[in-house]
């Protein structure tokens, strides 16, 4: 029928335009990427030409060995991987218990009111408790200069992040299940951890990603709080940069091995991560 | 096994102004064994009685016991109770087998006896075919099946059902009703089924409970409810189709009493031993109530007359409705009836049929 030719007509058109978008969109976002993996593969001399070079003449495989001439260049992607990890166990379970307080309970929680207003701690630019926050820190025992300073520190971005989609996540949950479970026989307590927990698993695999990543693609505090006894990848790559020069490669080559912990990760979680992600917006 | 006894349960949510009196001074006793039917219209309270009798709503004042034992301190898990919720509740991310052994798991059940009487009770209610199914991917019908097997299956001492059939098409629930019978018959457990639909509450319920706007109306057994409701809410309430309820004015004379339908021409007899409640009542304005099923065609000396407006075919009946004066009537008559629109059409009905009611407060009078 025509009218249905004209439909498929639309929807060719439609389709175009989508892969042209896509194309687009694929150009801006792996073309950086490309350059730094080849960048990473340069000699220092080739990284330097005027007119650049988009395919290595060799390939300097060595530069992946030579960032680590400096050894504290992999003790700081340990720390980083720490900090990160234990900022991130914090966040869940501080943020899984509130939120849920919060879903559950909210008047006793504090109400709504309360809840955005922790939400709102994420909104402000982070620099401007910069200076307020090195001195409270500086006034621990252990000082800035230390993994816990950063553990700690990172939870006033983390945390109410992982609250307020914690809270959301268990709001979706339906309380009768806890309720059959109550009747069932269960202690609150157990019921929480047989029945409600594992359908807010996958949104909390989000959570978790969500709070590592920050944590480790952290820089700004970073720099200011540690680098002598504790020292974080982020605060490494500058380094590179030297009064004369920057060792472009040996940049290129740090930061795509700092990429290799997130997207594994990624890559191990995606699944949950999408179930995760739209657990909030689609319904049963 | 246990009565279930009420005495002057409230429920108000929230406080002050805002607050929601969900459930007033309700008294009311579940015999060992009974089934009972908790009936009302939609937000009269049904499922905060309910929960509070669960344990998983407090009590705002009264008492609930359990064959003696007060109850109103003690946790849901403590009370010995099972419950089949409206949505039915089942863990979406358990198979129907580990959903309806759940209970069994935290009483210390070995894995192998879970799983023999999980096989049993599938069987008696027929879903042993769907055991390593998931809820999600079941019909409503077999996820019901499923949250009635996990509430049976640690054999409780009160088991209770809300609106559990709300969800189900006809044909299904018309199963599950002669299901649930059969299984009570065969348990023999106290069970509270909460309801709004009277169809379900009258077929299985050995007694009803009718609840309206929080309070407990009136609680007996079918005939009671449907031959003495105590107020015109029961009457109406309860009865398919709907009682008929016309004003009347007292006549006296000649020693007898007559009942006038004010703005249409029909009386009512009053039979000597039903005047003396009325004399008893005083006033000279009532309410009377028929039953669409008391009125009998009848073509000599009618009680009373009208024109047919609708004849409405219903298979196995057909009730009319009748206009006289400012009244109207509706009568169910067998099928053969021949009666059209804008037909002439006479009743007569037995006074014994005849309810009378006090206009302003609704209460039987006689
Ligand atoms: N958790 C609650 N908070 C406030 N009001 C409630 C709550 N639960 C029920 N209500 C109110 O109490 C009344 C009775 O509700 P409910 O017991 O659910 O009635 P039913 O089960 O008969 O439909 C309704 O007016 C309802 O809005
Ligand atoms: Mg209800």
């Amino acid at each position: 029928m025509a009218g249905e030719a004209g439909f498929e007509h639309r929807w060719r058109h439609v389709r175009l335009l989508f892969l042209a978008f896509l194309g687009l969109w694929l150009l801006f976002t792996l073309f950086p990427l490309y350059f730094m993996a080849i960048t990473a593969l340069k000699t220092t001399a080739e990284t330097n030409l005027t007119v650049p070079t988009f395919w290595p003449e060799v390939f300097a495989f060595g530069n992946f060995a030579a960032v680590f001439a400096e050894a504290t260049n992999f003790d700081a992607l340990v720390d980083s991987f720490v900090i990160a990890s234990l900022n991130t166990v914090l966040s869940l379970v501080l943020g899984t218990l509130a939120g849920y307080a919060f879903a559950r309970f909210p008047r006793q929680a504090g109400g709504e009111n309360l809840a955005f207003w922790i939400l709102s701690n994420r909104m402000f630019p982070p620099v401007a408790i910069l200076v307020p926050m090195f001195f409270l820190f500086d006034s621990t025992p252990w000082g800035t200069d230390s993994i816990w300073s950063l553990v700690i520190l990172y939870l006033v971005f983390n945390l109410p992040l992982a609250t307020w989609l914690m809270m959301v996540f268990f709001r979706d949950a339906p309380p009768e299940l806890e309720e059959a479970a109550y009747l069932d026989g269960w202690t609150p307590f157990r019921a929480f951890f047989r029945i409600t927990l594992p359908l807010v698993l996958p949104g909390m695999i989000s959570v978790a990603m969500l709070c590592w990543i920050f944590a480790w693609n952290e820089y700004l505090f970073a720099n200011l709080f540690v680098g002598t006894d504790v020292r974080t990848y982020t605060i490494v790559i500058p380094t590179f940069t030297h009064g004369s020069q920057t060792l472009w490669n040996l940049q290129m080559a740090f930061s795509l091995i700092a990429m290799i912990p997130p997207v594994t990760l990624f890559i191990l979680l995606r699944r949950y991560m999408v179930r995760g992600l739209s657990l909030g917006v689609v319904k049963g | 096994m246990s009565n279930v006894i009420l005495s002057k349960v409230n429920k108000i949510y929230g406080a002050g102004r805002t607050g929601v009196h969900a459930v007033r001074d309700l008294d009311l006793t579940v015999n060992d064994g009974e089934f009972m039917a908790l009936l009302g219209p939609s937000g009269c309270g049904k499922t905060s009685t309910l929960r509070m009798i669960v344990g998983l709503e407090a009590i705002t004042s009264g008492d609930i016991h359990f064959g003696g034992v007060r109850v109103n301190d003690l946790e849901p898990r403590e009370r010995n109770v099972a419950m089949a919720f409206e949505t039915y509740a089942l863990y979406p991310n358990f198979t129907v087998e580990e959903n309806l052994a759940f209970p069994l798991e935290v009483r210390g059940v070995p894995a192998d006896e879970r799983r023999r009487r999980a096989r049993e009770l599938a069987e008696l209610l027929r879903i042993t075919e769907i055991l390593t199914a998931r809820p999600p991917v079941l019909s409503g019908g077999q996820q019901q099946r499923v949250s009635l097997g996990r509430a049976l299956i640690r054999e409780p001492a009160v088991f209770i059902l809300d609106e559990v059939m709300s969800h189900l098409d006809a044909h299904l629930k018309f199963q599950m009703l002669f299901d649930l019978k059969r299984l009570h018959q065969e348990l023999r457990r106290t069970m509270i089924y909460v309801t709004h639909d009277q169809v379900e509450a009258l077929a299985l319920a050995d007694r009803v409970a009718v609840m309206s706007n929080a309070a407990l109306q009136q609680v007996g057994d079918r005939n009671a409810l449907y031959n003495r409701p105590t107020n015109m809410f029961v009457a109406d309430f309860i009865g398919e189709p709907p009682t008929t309820f016309i004003a009347v004015e007292r006549c006296d004379r000649a020693g007898a009493i007559e009942l006038r339908a004010i703005g249409a021409d029909i009386v009512f007899d009053v039979a000597a031993e039903r005047a003396s409640a009325l004399d008893a009542h005083g006033g000279r304005r009532f309410t009377v109530g028929i039953r669409p099923q008391n009125l009998y065609p009848c073509d000599h000396d009618p009680r009373m007359a009208g024109k047919v407006v609708i004849n409405e075919y219903l298979g196995e009946r057909s009730i009319l409705s009748i206009v006289t004066g400012d009244v109207t009537l509706r009568a169910l008559v067998p099928p053969e009836t021949r009666l059209a629109p804008g037909d002439h059409a006479g009743f007569s009905l037995d006074p014994r049929d005849v309810m009378i009611f006090d206009t302003e407060s609704g209460v039987l009078v006689a």
